[in-house]
């Protein structure tokens, strides 16, 4: 007991140490610009296709299941103003997230995990190249624009599918469905989703650098080190939207 | 004086793991511009004493100096530790046990990644190095391959053209002719020979194969149990007639090192 509780303190204080490096990496010199770019590129075409199939049917779903329910109150106008607040404020954002921290955040622990198990960390540093700046802050940065950028594709999605399942298939009236959709939703939806999605691209950025330095013990390790990433951002960004969430519903944004 | 010209120095330097003791108490001069061979049986903190003149591990006790300058306290996590400790491995080229090729780049711009970090030429002159130093490793016109198309053999004279790259003062190799044909191995050394005639550079290579150390070496060291057996020029390690030193070069079960 007291051995992991010392194992679990030594994690923290490597981590705060971690974080510092990153924010010290963060503000001087060099960067890694191509590096970057080459992270996010390869970054969206590995997100591209699970976040749109995870996305597109959460619009149908609310738009079948919500059709028939508002039609009972004769509020079939007032469907895709949910539709709209649901995706912008909620979906949209958690769901990108969360496909992020799935793909991009395995990917990353993964690559990192195996440069560290095969050596190529150790060869870096003996390249005096700082294997957080030239690594782990790239997949950072990288993780931050690319969160809300799928977080814009994925909020299209999620009104196309709704609309398509509204109209086409349930007979809601287009001319309502359009006039209605902007209804609940402000700026201020856009701009907090956005916030959450950079926030929440941090966490996967930092957690999968983290733990892909900490990678040990073969092929294994980094099996252990991209799962991990997963499993612990999933649950982080869950329980940080819940609490998003809670917040602004009380300060009635 | 000596430190001046010495390229390495340990002095009583003490690392160990646990209640596992990897190395205690070695102490050795190494002359610059000459080739030292540490022999040992696997396991016994050949690559450690690598990883620590490096300063990828600190010794738990003991000092370390390259070219006179005391490199034990220096701290990576601080500012200054790491600026020191960054200009002192651009001293350094090492050679790791697997090569440790950064897989997502073609061969060229594994050779290229040194000098595009720390040299200040142009593509067209780094291109040209690269060229030359592949060409000097036996793989001409290797560049655009990715590490993963090429043998074991291949991907370690590819690392070693990267350890050069730069022009080190000292090259580290660890277990250079491990997992290499004899031709190829022998191939290695004719390079290591090369390069140390024609650079002048300090080669440590970390290996258990003595008849690489007959061949190449000017020093000898036999690292056993954490301990430094013997250490001194080649001839006079040959002809000390330690049981230790006999009975790695003549390949026998009979002695004091025993096999765990």
């Amino acid at each position: 007991m007291t051995n992991r509780s010392v194992r679990w303190f030594e994690a923290c204080a490597a981590f705060v140490e971690f974080l510092c490096a990153v924010c010290r990496c963060l503000v001087t010199g060099p960067r890694y610009l191509f590096e970057t770019l080459r992270v996010m590129d390869l970054l969206i075409r590995r997100c591209l296709i699970p976040v749109g199939l995870a996305v597109a049917p959460v619009g149908a779903v609310i738009s079948l299941q919500g059709a028939g329910l508002f039609r009972m109150f004769g509020a079939e106008s007032l469907l895709s103003s949910l539709l709209a607040t649901a995706i912008f404020r909620e979906y949209s954002p958690a769901l990108a997230s969360v496909m992020v921290a799935a793909q991009a955040g395995s990917s990353i622990a993964a690559r990192i995990g195996t440069m560290k198990v095969r050596g190529q960390i150790d060869a870096l540093a003996v390249m005096s190249v700082d294997p957080i700046r030239y690594v782990v802050v790239p997949g950072l940065i990288a993780c931050i624009i690319v969160t809300p950028l799928l977080s814009v594709l994925t909020t299209l999605l999620g009104l196309v599918s709704g609309w398509f399942f509204a109209v086409p298939v349930m007979g809601v009236d287009h001319g309502s469905f359009l006039a209605n959709l902007y209804a609940q939703v402000s700026l201020v939806d856009l701009w907090v989703g956005m916030g959450k999605c950079m926030a929440f691209g941090t966490a996967v950025g930092l957690i999968a650098g983290f733990l892909g330095l900490r990678t040990s013990g073969g092929a294994t390790g980094v099996g252990k080190a991209a799962n991990d990433t997963v499993t612990l951002t999933i649950v982080l960004i869950l329980v940080a939207d819940y609490f998003v969430s809670m917040l602004l519903l009380r300060l009635g944004v | 004086m000596a430190e001046q010209q010495a390229a390495i120095t340990l002095v009583k330097v003490c690392k160990s793991f646990g209640t596992n003791r990897v190395l205690h108490e070695v102490s050795l001069t190494l002359p610059a511009g000459k080739i030292m061979v540490m022999l040992g049986p696997s396991g016994t903190g050949k690559s450690v004493l690598l990883r620590c003149l490096v300063g990828l591990m600190k010794p738990d006790s003991g000092r370390i100096f390259i070219e006179g300058k005391d490199i034990t306290g220096l701290d990576e996590r601080r500012s200054a530790g790491r600026e020191q400790l960054f200009a002192l491995r651009r001293k350094f080229g090492m050679l790791f046990q697997d090569g440790a090729l950064f897989d997502d780049m073609t061969v060229g711009d594994n050779v290229a990644f040194p000098l595009r970090q720390h040299a200040k030429l142009s593509e067209r002159e780094i291109a040209a190095r690269v060229a030359d130093d592949l060409e000097r490793v036996g793989l001409k016109g290797a560049q655009s391959k990715m590490p993963s198309e090429l043998s074991g053999g291949m991907r370690k004279r590819v690392a070693f053209a990267r350890a050069i790259a730069l022009r080190p003062k000292i090259v580290l190799c660890d277990e250079p002719s491990s997992g290499l044909d004899p031709v190829m191995s022998a191939t290695l050394d004719e390079l290591i020979l090369d390069l140390h005639r024609s650079l002048g550079m300090t080669f440590v290579v970390i290996s258990h194969d003595t008849a690489e150390a007959r061949k190449i070496a000017d020093y000898v060291g036999l690292l056993y149990k954490g301990e430094l057996q013997a250490f001194g020029p080649k001839d006079e390690v040959l002809r000390s007639n330690q049981r230790a030193i006999n009975q790695f070069f003549e390949r026998s079960t009979e002695g004091p090192i025993q096999v765990l």
